[in-house]
């Protein structure tokens, strides 16, 4: 008989049935689903300075808690996905050229912009998150929310590459939202994959609006202007909270006392 | 059920025929042995009307010459009963995957007008020619439990009843002929060739050969059939052994959902709809599963 490789019983080989169906189920929840809430409360750098900063504050209200929201909900989950994902695109073989098929197409691109979605985190995690500080980054400023992003987002080069970021990765969530469906079963027959197919789109064309709405909303913020809102709010809630401005050096860029801004 | 080319097919061929040009040149990608360096011949052929892919072959091992007048060897090929039904003989037509018998000349000409391109299907190995070892596809069938197991020598009584509803649901995916072309066309479905060593038995390069295969995926047809005989009442008996198939190691998850089985399939069956309903089965029982042992 022939000795078995090691791969026989890898944990990977075992359970592959079930580390698939978790990275399917990873890419909507949690990881989708952030994407969705990400770039809605990123949009609402639409309404304004304070519309963001009141956003920002909401989330970063979790205080201690919040890197181990992020790390369980958020980093980790969407490590696993693309672990997994290059996994499946290195077994994978497209061929395009060969069969141009609309459902090829979208196979293939789902794979181009996973990889491009993944490149494309990466560095936005290291220029605006604080854990990308060290290598230079973490431009964003939680207590100048749309100011620190507006000064990182302004250079035209920055602003391009974040438009192919965002749609890329758009595409990707609403094109595996449909490929989900067909892989858990939810849409079976060819005329609720149309369907389904309509669904992707709306929920697409969507997300693209709200993320580019976001950037242009961003890149439009005067700076100024901005910085004094989001320092005015800043002071109001540090005020509201009952601490001194000593006590969050890390987050405001200068003490600032009240009657200085009236 | 015997199944003649479309007569649409046949009048557009024929209305094509009237401006078709006076030979056929034909490359074909030859390889000598198993394991062989592959190349390419050409050979031309005078053009008759309502020819296919078949006739072409037979004409060119009539003449056994390649077009610059060298004496060759006969291209090697696979068919038997020239209407669609046996599957024998898949191979790339003009770079895609199709049946040679119902791959008509005047029809391919609309592709590219007075060539025609042969290849081996790229996913199986390569026999000699246009031939390929398909034993894997045969083996997925396997894996899976393509069929009803029911025979003995005792008399079990009439069969369950199967409603038309249900008849009209299973016909299409009885229709699947083996011919390969969901697997060749499938990104997700990838080579596998071994050589075998030397000094090892026929018996010990088969259980070699099976075993790589078992490993990888089932491939669109194999997933099709678990869903026909899951579907079918005495089927049924063994549907949790085809589960555990589906969604063992190269089963059902291995489908990134391309969709390009169902749009190269001659047959028409909807794979993709099976797919599905086989991704929901195996949503169901690994639930099941994992809550009832």
């Amino acid at each position: 008989m022939a000795a078995s490789t090691p791969s026989d019983d890898s944990f990977l080989s075992r359970n592959q049935f079930l580390l698939y169906r978790l990275f399917s189920l990873a890419g909507l929840v949690p990881v989708g689903a952030f994407l969705v809430v990400h770039l809605l409360t990123n949009a609402s750098v639409l309404g304004g300075a304070a519309s963001f900063q009141s956003r920002v504050n909401l989330i970063h209200s979790l205080g201690p808690l919040l890197p181990v929201v992020e790390w369980a909900f958020i980093f980790l989950p969407m490590i696993f996905h693309a672990v997994m994902g290059f996994v499946i695109i290195a077994n994978g073989m497209p061929n395009v050229g060969s069969y141009a098929y609309m459902g090829n197409i979208r196979y293939t691109l789902q794979r181009a912009t996973g990889m491009i979605a993944f490149a494309f985190i990466l560095w936005h995690i290291t220029q605006l998150h604080w854990l990308g500080a060290p290598l230079g980054g973490g431009q964003f400023d939680p207590h100048h929310a749309s100011s620190s992003a507006a000064v990182a987002l302004k250079p035209m080069l920055v602003a391009l590459l974040y438009a192919i970021g965002i749609l890329s990765t758009v595409f990707h969530f609403a094109n595996g939202l449909w490929s989900l469906g067909v892989t858990w079963g939810l849409w079976t027959s060819p005329a609720a994959m149309q369907r389904a197919n309509w669904l992707s789109v709306v929920v697409g064309v969507g997300l693209a609006a709200a993320g580019l709405g976001a950037l242009g909303g961003m890149r439009a913020i005067d700076v100024e202007e901005a910085r004094e809102i989001e320092t005015r709010m800043d002071r109001a809630r540090q005020l509201l909270e009952g601490e001194t401005a000593d006590s969050h050096a890390a987050g405001a860029v200068q003490p600032v006392s009240l009657p200085a801004l009236d | 059920m015997i199944r003649a080319v479309d007569n649409g097919e046949l009048v557009a061929g024929q209305q094509a025929a009237a401006s078709q040009p006076r030979e056929i040149r034909v490359r074909v990608l030859r390889q000598d042995a198993p394991g062989e360096e592959s190349y390419w011949e050409r050979f031309t052929l005078p053009y008759e009307p309502n020819m296919n892919v078949i006739s072409v072959l037979q004409r060119i091992a009539a003449l056994s010459k390649s077009h610059d007048g060298r004496h060759v060897a006969p291209v090697a090929w696979d068919c038997s009963c020239l209407e669609e039904v046996c599957g024998s003989c898949t191979m790339l037509i003009n770079g895609r995957v199709r049946m040679a018998c119902s791959s008509l000349v005047d029809n391919l000409f609309e592709e590219s007008p007075g060539e025609i391109e042969l290849r081996p299907m790229t996913k199986f190995p390569v026999v000699r020619d246009l031939c390929v070892d398909r034993s894997r596809l045969f083996r997925s069938l396997e894996r899976v439990k393509a069929w009803v197991s029911v025979d003995d020598s005792y008399d079990h009584g009439p069969g369950p009843r199967i409603s038309p509803e249900e008849q009209e649901d299973a016909y299409p995916l009885a229709t699947c002929i083996s011919c390969g072309c969901c697997m060749e066309a499938c990104p997700q479905f990838n080579k596998i060739e071994l050589g075998r060593r030397e000094g090892e038995t026929e018996e010990a390069f088969e259980t070699r050969k099976q075993e790589a295969y078992d490993k990888q995926f089932l491939g669109p047809h194999a997933i099709s059939q678990a869903m026909l005989f899951n579907g079918h009442p005495t089927g049924k008996m063994n549907a949790d052994e085809r589960m555990e198939a589906l969604t063992g190691q190269g089963g059902i998850q291995m489908c990134g959902n391309a969709q390009n089985c169902v749009a190269v399939c001659p047959k028409r069956i909807p794979l993709t709809r099976s797919i599905a309903r086989a991704g929901r089965a195996a949503t169901v029982w690994a639930i099941k599963k994992f809550f009832d042992r």
